[in-house]
């Protein structure tokens, strides 16, 4: 499996993220990746990610619309964004037991 | 200005990069607002770019087109590089220089390798460069798209001679007492428009190559003169990496002596800085030239 990122705020992660809504071109990503994580990301990285998404298959420029080709999720990139967010989930859900059980035991 | 300055960074990513994301990131900044940081993660975007270039968009650029981009991307690394030069020139001349830390082994050596590099980098720089400068200006006289750029370098040229002239006339001895400190600023202002006028005629230069159909035999001298540089940049790095190892260990006392325009740091510590703006050079020098062997390859005579 290609890798997405090693953080959660990765830039990588959020635009696959963002993209698993469907089709979006730069500016309408941006927009959603400040919503749903509350980071604004800077036109250089954001393009940083998506032309190294693209380059690894994760995702595919659709035909331009005035000067911006909007973006979707490859088959690929689906798959390696599922199997990293499953991973994401489990050490969430480790460290919260983990935060819950040494609460009740103080 | 944010916003100049944010397309002015663009300039900074490779061309490939550009001709792939250039008109995108050029809407997203239109749309949105443009910051301090901004212009910042741009720059950053561009180092990235240009250390891990994506694959897949080698083919968004002509073999004579990289071959115009990697010959103008070591010449603004050059003009960058030879700053520092200067300054390790400034930093070691004098009589004392001469006469102490000269007489090192390890000081004169690498001392008289840049000195010898330094020659035939520049020599390289005309060589490589002549050819296509000559077609540039045989064609600027028919077309106002070359005759801009050329006419910009010579202005910008003409600027700072101009002012090195007044800088001259106020530092001259007849010139009144000035405050401690006045000189050493002068000198600053010089030097980083001089810089300034060097990276003019760079962008110049590299505009007109762009406008000017050229055979690929220039287009390979151009590039080779460009690889020899970058090659002799690598080399000179190096030499005044020892140098500045040297200089402590073996004169100490000159090592910790005041340095610079300002007296503010000392001669070690202006080596250091020297040092690592030249490894920065010629790093992105070495970079843009693996990028242009492939296509010098391609446009070799007969192939």
């Amino acid at each position: 499996m290609r890798s997405i990122g090693e953080r959660s705020t990765d830039p990588a992660l959020l635009v696959l993220t963002s993209l698993a809504e469907g089709p979006k071109h730069g500016y309408a990503i941006t927009v959603d990746v400040e919503e749903i994580a509350g980071i604004r990301l800077g036109p250089g990285t954001l393009y940083g990610a998506l032309s190294r998404l693209e380059d690894k298959g994760l995702i595919e420029a659709l035909a331009a619309e005035d000067r911006r080709h909007p973006y979707r999720l490859t088959g690929a990139g689906s798959a390696a964004l599922a199997e990293h967010l499953h991973t994401l989930e489990r050490v969430a859900r480790a460290g919260l037991d983990r935060l819950r059980i040494a609460a009740a035991s103080a | 200005m944010n916003r100049r300055l944010a397309r002015l960074a663009l300039g900074l990513y490779p061309l490939a990069f550009r001709r792939r994301y250039g008109q995108e990131m050029c809407s997203l900044l239109d749309e949105t607002p443009a910051r301090a940081g901004t212009v910042l993660d741009l720059v950053r975007g561009a180092l990235f770019a240009h250390v891990r270039p994506p694959a897949a968009l080698s083919g968004y650029v002509a073999p004579a087109d990289r071959l115009r981009a990697s010959a103008s991307g070591v010449l603004a690394c050059w003009v960058v590089f030879a700053a520092a030069g200067f300054g390790f020139y400034k930093t070691t001349e004098g009589g004392v220089f001469a006469g102490v830390g000269h007489a090192h082994f390890l000081l004169r050596g690498s001392f008289l390798t840049v000195q010898g590099l330094a020659a035939a980098a520049s020599l390289a720089v005309i060589l490589g460069a002549a050819p296509s400068i000559l077609a540039v200006l045989a064609r600027a006289r028919r077309e106002p798209a070359v005759r801009r750029p050329v006419s910009v370098a010579i202005l910008a040229v003409l600027g700072f001679a101009g002012l090195t002239g007044i800088i001259s006339l106020l530092a001259s001895p007849a010139a009144h007492a000035r405050p401690t400190g006045v000189g050493g600023i002068a000198f600053i202002a010089w030097g980083l428009a001089g810089l300034a006028c060097a990276e003019v005629c760079v962008i110049a230069s590299r505009r007109a190559l762009f406008a000017v159909p050229m055979s690929g035999e220039r287009l390979i001298a151009a590039f080779a003169g460009g690889a020899l540089v970058t090659a002799a940049m690598a080399a000179i790095t190096v030499a005044v990496a020892i140098y500045a190892v040297a200089l402590p260990v073996d004169v100490s006392h000159l090592a910790g002596t005041p340095n610079g325009p300002l007296q503010a740091i000392s001669v070690s510590a202006s080596l250091v800085i020297q040092v690592v703006v030249m490894a920065a050079a010629a790093a992105l020098a070495t970079a843009t030239t693996l990028r242009g062997w492939r296509a010098a390859w391609a446009l070799r005579p007969g192939a």
